[in-house]
């Protein structure tokens, strides 16, 4: 009302002001007296609403948007604008309308996008308004929040107003009001998964939020350590099914609709759509951003890790909460070899088959041992897997099962396991079921790595090369090397690359293969083994420049070289290794080489009297891929306990399908020479309805002959009658 | 990568760094460091890896290693002239995490007999994972003075959130053709942990305690 009353000018600019809104952005100093004029309009409306704060006013509403919108063109005449809107929001915002306070912090937001308001000052009022129940307003604020956060780093990174913002929202994240501790840890998460604060500091608030009194901040905080792995699977999985079935194509929806009659069935349709091509887009983004655990950048892990784990004793959440607790605690105990001894009887208690999610909490049982536990802890929780699983009277899911969580314990930690019942457990290696079998053949597997002694002799397998070579270690024993398992294979110079690839075609193993071909002036360069003096060494080097070559000093095809390597001793090889790898840089090519006799020692078999020649006897060791401890256990490894089909049904399908090509239609084919004729009543009887043919199936019923002489005999007698 | 460190600018870096600790000499002996810079890695996202090594010649021989042991090996340790604790003193400590500490930081390494070392965490808690001071089992059969030298001569490479490692190789007192092999063994096994091996390596540089960077590479 204001606006046009005021106004008498005649091009109605007051009254419209987007248009005055537009001339202004083009040219301020011109429109000055115009905008002094709304100026004046806005404070006293300004005054008007103070009255009655609690009424919607739009023109109030349009006002201040014009005002925010042309704030940077009079930042004389503005400047005390953010802070006059701040105080009113502060002042009355607990009674405000909803859409006058939604519009106050639109307008704060436009200047905070113009960087009129310090984004300190600004997040301080949001996180107050949270506590007003307003949800619209509440997602607005998130929202703002996280993008303006976005914003200030996507340029460069003010690591001073980072750390600022960052012990701001610490601040909230304690604070009493759970909305905005909630919201505070919604900000950092969504910040970190968007790789905009990724640092340690960040993770290490989250990690407070760990032991916060509301349930559902704990629960998030806890799924943001552990969630992401399990998530990202299942959303693959997910789009995978969905991917076929709704490709969405948006665009079309959209410009269907707009043809289409416009019912309400229409427009829930175009919804459902655009929702999910929203999701469908997330998946796509979120997928590639993140693979990386923020459990590496805890501080201290064996204090979070013994908090949450008195924490979760006196725990009287739900069941989830709970597991995903004992998710978080085993899994830093596993990435930071923590020594948490209790922990492991309280997983106990929960391994019994009939537990809710027994798979999950055997995941926590392997995920919590590594090499570094003593196995007088591991030793219970090993035992308990065996007898309440591992038993011929559960079912063989049940058993498999068992036999998968055992491996994947012992291949964390094989010192916890004794003699006796690895050879029950490998025992279980000839039962009926595949599953079953394969999991206790995958068991013999982990240990004819880790520790052969423990298995029956017949189960360790030939020992190749490489196993004799390895010594089995003991708990706490000190692996490091002075050499590099393989490198004796480099005092054995080879001239030509030629020889690989012949050797390649002719020989079996695949070692050979990825040898790359590279120029080999490896052999000039290299130092002869035995010489170990550096000064003789150079001169031995000056010969073999002049060409002449001793007679220890000559040069090998590859498949001598190997030959030889297999004829030393274990000692004598760590010895030549250790020679060569500390008289001179290796080169790639070296290390492609020492690949390839490492690759060669796992499939060639130790031959105790050192004949040049043997048999192999069987292929072996084929199925057993080396597997390596990675920091998580995949819960598919525990659950892998179904043999697999040969083929899925859709494999099946298209063998079938593959089978059938080219040849002609199944059926007769004679019968009919033109195929476009007209089809006979009695063809077409042939696709009727069943109902419809049924009488005419039937045929006409015949009486029977009895029938037809007694009719015969009283036609006849009637005609008598009537003659008479 | 290679070509570009012959043996003689090695050489030429070694002995500079000695030159430049005779010098100047310091009031300690100051230790030879190799220092290298990754490239083409990702500390967030690649696999962090770590490993040891045994040098052909023991960098820091002033280490401090404790004897955590029973009692044929703390009296083996008292002839060598070694300090030691029995399982008693480790359980005197009752898992007082100050003291556990203060133990961690008096000593560089720990070597405890087998009979002693699964009951460790047990006596002594969690102090000295924390630390990374787990200690090394010994058997009997093995002499304890070698192991303390096993234990003196071995480094380890740790990858952490950074891209640069930094290992002790020697100490300026050793002589130039030791630290050259201890370079090189050094390097060797630290290339072949990294997944493109030299392609992995930025620089490389040698440094004494006080004295100048040498670059190598």
């Amino acid at each position: 009302m204001e606006p046009s009353k005021t106004s008498n000018n005649n091009n109605k600019l007051p009254s419209n002001l987007p248009q005055l809104q537009n001339l202004i952005k083009r040219d301020p100093e011109s429109y000055r007296e115009e905008f002094e004029r709304q100026r004046a309009v806005y404070e006293a409306m300004c005054v008007i609403f103070e009255q009655n704060p609690t009424r919607y006013n739009d023109d109030l509403h349009q006002i201040i948007m014009f005002m925010a919108q042309v704030a940077q063109c009079y930042p004389d005449k503005l400047k005390e604008y953010p802070q006059e809107l701040m105080t009113l929001l502060k002042r009355h915002g607990s009674v405000l309308h909803p859409e006058m306070r939604m519009s106050f912090v639109k307008a704060l937001v436009l200047l905070r996008n113009k960087n009129l308001i310090s984004p300190t000052d600004l997040h301080k009022l949001f996180f107050q308004l949270l506590h007003f129940q307003d949800k619209n307003l509440r997602k607005f604020l998130k929202e703002h929040i996280i993008t303006d956060i976005k914003n200030i780093n996507a340029k460069c990174r003010d690591m001073k107003l980072n750390k600022e913002l960052q012990n701001f929202m610490h601040e909230m994240l304690v604070s009493r009001h759970a909305v905005a501790a909630k919201t505070s840890l919604d900000v950092l998460i969504q910040l970190y998964h968007k790789r905009v604060w990724k640092d340690a500091k960040t993770v290490n608030i989250i990690s407070n939020a760990c032991f916060s009194k509301v349930t559902k901040i704990m629960a998030t905080a806890i799924r943001f350590f552990i969630g992401k792995d399990d998530e990202e699977e299942d959303k693959g999985s997910d789009s995978d099914s969905e991917g076929e079935g709704t490709k969405v194509d948006l665009k079309a929806a959209v410009m269907a609709n707009k043809v289409k009659k416009k019912t309400k069935k229409q427009k829930k349709q175009l919804e459902k759509i655009k929702s999910l091509a929203h999701k469908n887009q997330k998946k796509k983004t979120t997928k590639a951003s993140f693979d990386f655990s923020a459990l590496h950048l805890v501080h201290d892990p064996q204090t979070l890790a013994e908090r949450l784990y008195r924490r979760l004793e006196k725990m009287n959440e739900r069941f989830e909460v709970k597991l995903m607790t004992m998710n978080m605690i085993s899994r830093l105990i596993g990435v930071h070899q923590l020594y948490l001894p209790n922990f492991y009887p309280m997983v106990q208690r929960f391994l019994f088959p009939h537990q809710q999610e027994v798979t999950r909490v055997m995941v926590f049982a392997a995920q919590a041992a590594h090499s570094q536990v003593p196995p007088d802890d591991l030793e219970p929780v090993l035992k308990t897997l065996a007898d309440n699983f591992v038993t011929e009277r559960y079912s063989n899911e049940v058993i498999a099962m068992g036999l998968n969580a055992i491996r994947e314990l012992c291949l964390r930690n094989p010192y916890c396991m004794s003699e006796d019942l690895l050879q029950d457990l490998t025992q279980y290696k000839s039962h009926k079921d595949k599953g079953v079998m394969m999991a206790a053949r995958s068991l013999i597997a982990v240990f004819r790595d880790k520790n052969p002694e423990l298995l029956r002799k017949k189960d360790r397998g030939a020992p190749t090369e490489l196993t004799v070579e390895k010594k089995q270690e003991k708990f706490g024993e000190n692996t490091a090397k002075s050499y590099i398992p393989g490198a004796e294979i480099l005092a054995f110079k080879t001239n030509e690359i030629e020889d690989f690839g012949s050797d390649s075609d002719s020989d079996s193993d695949d070692g050979w293969v990825d040898v790359s071909s590279g120029n080999y002036d490896v052999t000039f360069d290299a130092v002869a083994a035995d010489d170990n003096d550096d000064d003789e060494d150079i001169k031995n080097r000056v010969k073999k420049k002049t060409g002449e070559e001793d007679d220890d000093e000559k040069i090998y095809s590859a498949k001598e070289a190997v030959k030889e390597v297999m004829k030393l001793t274990a000692e004598e090889r760590a010895s030549k290794a250790e020679d060569i790898v500390s008289s001179r840089f290796l080169t790639d090519e070296d290390f492609a080489r020492i690949a390839a006799a490492q690759a060669f020692k796992q499939v060639e078999k130790f031959n105790q009297s050192k004949k040049n020649k043997r048999g192999k006897k069987r292929k072996q060791m084929e199925d057993e891929v080396t597997r390596e401890a990675q920091e998580l256990v995949p819960l598919k490894n525990i659950e892998m306990i179904y043999k697999k089909r040969k083929h899925d049904r859709e494999a099946r399908m298209e063998t079938v399908m593959a089978g059938r090509e080219g040849r002609t239609k199944f059926g007769a084919t004679k019968g009919r020479l033109n195929p476009n004729a007209s089809t006979t009543n009695r063809e077409k009887a042939k696709s009727k309805n069943f109902m419809m043919m049924k009488h005419k199936n039937a045929g006409k019923q015949k009486m029977s002959f009895r029938d037809r002489q007694q009719r015969l005999k009283l036609a006849l007698l009637r005609k008598k009658k009537f003659r008479v | 990568m290679t070509s570009k460190v012959t043996r003689d600018t090695l050489y030429e870096c070694v002995n500079a760094t000695l030159d430049g600790a005779k010098e100047k000499k310091r009031k300690f002996r100051e230790t030879v460091e190799l220092q290298v810079g990754l490239k083409n890695y990702d500390p967030q996202k690649d696999k962090r890896f770590s490993g040891t090594v045994k040098l052909k010649h023991i960098p820091k021989p002033k280490m401090k290693v404790c004897v955590l042991g029973d009692q044929m090996h703390i009296d083996e340790a008292k002839e060598n002239n070694l300090p030691c604790m029995s399982a008693d003193d480790l359980k005197k400590l009752n898992k007082d995490k100050k003291l556990v500490k203060k133990l961690a930081k008096k000593y560089d390494a720990f070597i405890a007999s087998d009979a002693l070392i699964k009951q460790i965490p047990r006596l002594v808690g969690p102090g000295l994972n924390k630390a990374g001071k787990f200690p090394t089992m010994c058997t009997h059969s093995e002499k304890l003075s070698d192991k303390v030298d096993e234990i003196k001569a071995t480094i380890k490479f740790q990858m952490k959130k950074v891209l640069c490692l930094a290992v002790p190789i020697g100490h300026v007192d050793m002589g130039a053709d030791e630290l050259v092999q201890n370079i090189y063994l050094a390097m060797n096994f630290l290339v072949s942990l990294l997944k493109k091996h030299w392609q992995n390596v930025r620089s490389l540089h040698v440094k004494s305690t006080m004295g100048k960077a040498q670059r190598l590479y």
